[in-house]
């Protein structure tokens, strides 16, 4: 059942992580032509007339524009963690649900395999894939880096790694939420919308004391990619709950899901 | 005669809708059991809550003695199962989804050829399980494929209905199932194909495998069914073996004579209903079904005696009396539901 869903899942996979890469090469191509001395001061000037929340939000207080891994440290990454973040939600929402959108479950239901195992394989499956992608944009980044400037490579990696705490909780949250439904089309607005949902409250929490308190509903918190940069260091609270997070909404996921009714 | 399948008290309502209620049924080891009703009767239903596709509200269902829950993998192993509509991978070719569908049983066949090494040659086999198959699973899903004329190569997007019918039949029988739950299998079925698809159910009752077998043509019932359940209203009315059911005393008289009106007030006297149009339901008595001129016809299931006795009073210029056929027994059925 692996074999097949890796099988399955295959193209999609492609498809986003080439999309995102494409992004990625355009960008590192024309960067170092827009960005020159000369226009670095102005991009410089510009970037000190926005307000200290949007930069702090950005990560522009802590990563200058001036090179391509400064764009990737502050821009890139809240790109990257949205992107990454989407196709986690889409896949945790889609992976089980689509059997029942397409009427498959009927077959599927009747082989002699156990529910908690069509959840099994089909949850391995999908972190392989987020965590493949999440590999891949960083393997790529590494490389058209280095090719580029000489970027800080362990802080490159870190925050490579970082988008593995959020995917895998909005992952988990997509599954919990898809075992409510029996269909894919439905989940399709909910999962984007969580997502962009979670993504405008970890902008805002970055807005203020007041308003800090946003940050405990959204995934995208987890990332934490300014202790990475100010400190090159992950904060392992943020990994503990990511961890405890992804736990309990797979747990949910499958509880649920052995006593859904399936057609 | 061995029960295989138990159903207990089966209830499942949606909301406020009666799926089947209390719902009772026991199917032996070796027979094909049909189960008929018309569209909405609950025989989906009934067939879902098996399955364990969707949750009971009560009741029970027992599998060779034993309560069968949705992951008890080994009795699954030994079931087959076809459903009303056959969705399949599309992305996958016949022959993707025959071996995908082999690769989940082929570890119960290894057990099942090491537990036949294990047992003495003349030690019979324990009670309740299945007599050993004699074409393995991929054996008999080269003899299905030959026999219901599939090509492999295809893909499953491209199959006609009645090709995707027969790719789940295929499914459903090639892992050499004990029990075979068939919810309207003939559906999309050339009058060829449903010849062939007949034949193959009788072979697995001669290998002593239970089919359930769910439609609402009749005239298949009676073609291959050792016993029926009528379904009305997702409550069982009527079970037991197909003769049984069609010889239930139900005749249809045609009368040609002077004194019609008469003959229908005698022959639905004793019945004490005010009306001859009235369904002689669960006594014995006439219900009219046409009148034209002197010529009248009415379902009968007054005893054939007191029938002759009744008529011998008065001048009958012609008389014709025909056995109801299964089709006709059935509607008698429904008839008498719709009259309660």
């Amino acid at each position: 059942m692996i074999k097949r869903e890796l099988k399955v899942n295959l193209k999609g996979f492609a498809v986003w992580t080439g999309t995102v890469l494409v992004l990625l090469l355009l960008i590192y191509m024309v960067y170092p032509s827009i960005v020159t001395a000369e226009n670095g001061k102005k991009v410089d000037e510009m970037v000190k007339a926005f307000p200290p929340e949007v930069l702090k939000a950005f990560n522009m207080d802590i990563a200058g524009l001036d090179t391509a891994f400064g764009w990737l440290k502050s821009e890139g990454f809240v790109f990257l963690y949205l992107i990454i973040g989407i196709y986690s939600c889409l896949l945790g929402a889609n992976i089980l649900l689509k059997e029942e959108s397409e009427k498959t479950i009927e077959y599927l239901a009747a082989l002699p395999i156990t529910r908690r195992r069509i959840c099994a394989d089909k949850i391995i499956v999908a972190v392989i894939y987020i965590l493949a992608m999440i590999a891949a944009i960083g393997a790529f980044n590494m490389a058209a880096l280095n090719i580029s400037e000489t970027p800080d490579n362990k802080q490159l990696l870190l925050l490579s790694i970082t988008p593995v705490f959020p995917s895998l909780v909005l992952f988990a949250f997509g599954l919990f939420i898809s075992t409510f439904t029996h269909k894919t089309k439905k989940m399709l607005g909910i999962s984007i919308g969580m997502v962009f949902a979670a993504y405008i409250f970890n902008v805002i929490s970055e807005m203020g004391e007041k308003v800090e308190g946003f940050k405990y509903l959204s995934a995208f918190t987890l990332a934490d990619s300014r202790s990475v940069i100010t400190k090159c260091e992950f904060r392992p609270l943020y990994a503990l709950v990511s961890a405890a997070l992804f736990a309990v909404f797979i747990a949910l996921a499958v509880v649920r899901y052995q006593k859904k009714e399936l057609v | 005669m061995e029960t295989i399948l138990e159903i207990k008290n089966l209830t499942k309502y949606y909301g406020k809708v009666k799926g089947v209620e209390n719902l009772s049924l026991s199917l032996n080891r070796g027979e094909i059991f049909g189960f008929i009703g018309p569209n909405g009767a609950g025989k989906s239903t009934t067939i879902r809550s098996v399955m364990n596709l969707i949750n009971k509200d009560s009741g029970s269902v027992l599998f060779c003695g034993k309560e069968l829950t949705r992951d008890d993998v080994e009795a699954k192993s030994r079931i087959g199962y076809l459903p009303s509509e056959v969705f399949l991978y599309d992305d996958l070719t016949v022959k993707g989804i025959f071996d995908h569908h082999e690769s989940f049983y082929r570890r119960f066949e290894r057990a099942a050829k090491q537990e036949a090494t294990a047992t003495p040659a003349n030690g019979a086999a324990p009670a309740g399980t299945p007599a050993k198959p004699a074409l393995s699973i991929h054996e008999k899903r080269q003899d299905l494929v030959a026999r219901l004329k599939l090509d492999e190569s295809r893909k499953i997007e491209d199959l006609s209905l009645g090709n995707l019918k027969k790719v789940g039949i295929v499914l459903a029988l090639m892992h050499n199932p004990e029990l075979i739950i068939m919810d309207e299998p003939t559906s999309g079925l050339d009058p060829i194909m449903q010849n062939v698809f007949y034949e193959l159910l009788r072979e697995e009752r001669e290998r002593g495998n239970t089919v359930f077998y769910s439609t609402h043509i009749l005239s298949e019932v009676s073609k291959i069914c050792d016993r029926v359940g009528i379904i009305r209203n997702g409550e069982l009315i009527k079970a037991g073996p197909v003769d049984e059911i069609s010889d239930r005393q139900l005749t249809f008289v045609t009368i040609t004579s002077d004194e019609v009106d008469a003959i229908v007030a005698a022959l639905n006297e004793k019945t004490g209903e005010a009306t001859p149009t009235q369904a002689p339901a669960k006594e014995p008595g006439i219900k009219v079904i046409s009148r034209e001129g002197d010529t009248a016809r009415f379902a009968n299931n007054l005893p054939d005696d007191e029938l002759i006795k009744k008529l011998a009073q008065f001048r009958i210029r012609k008389i014709l009396i025909e056995e109801a056929t299964l089709e006709e027994m059935f509607m008698h059925y429904y008839e008498e539901g719709q009259d309660d």
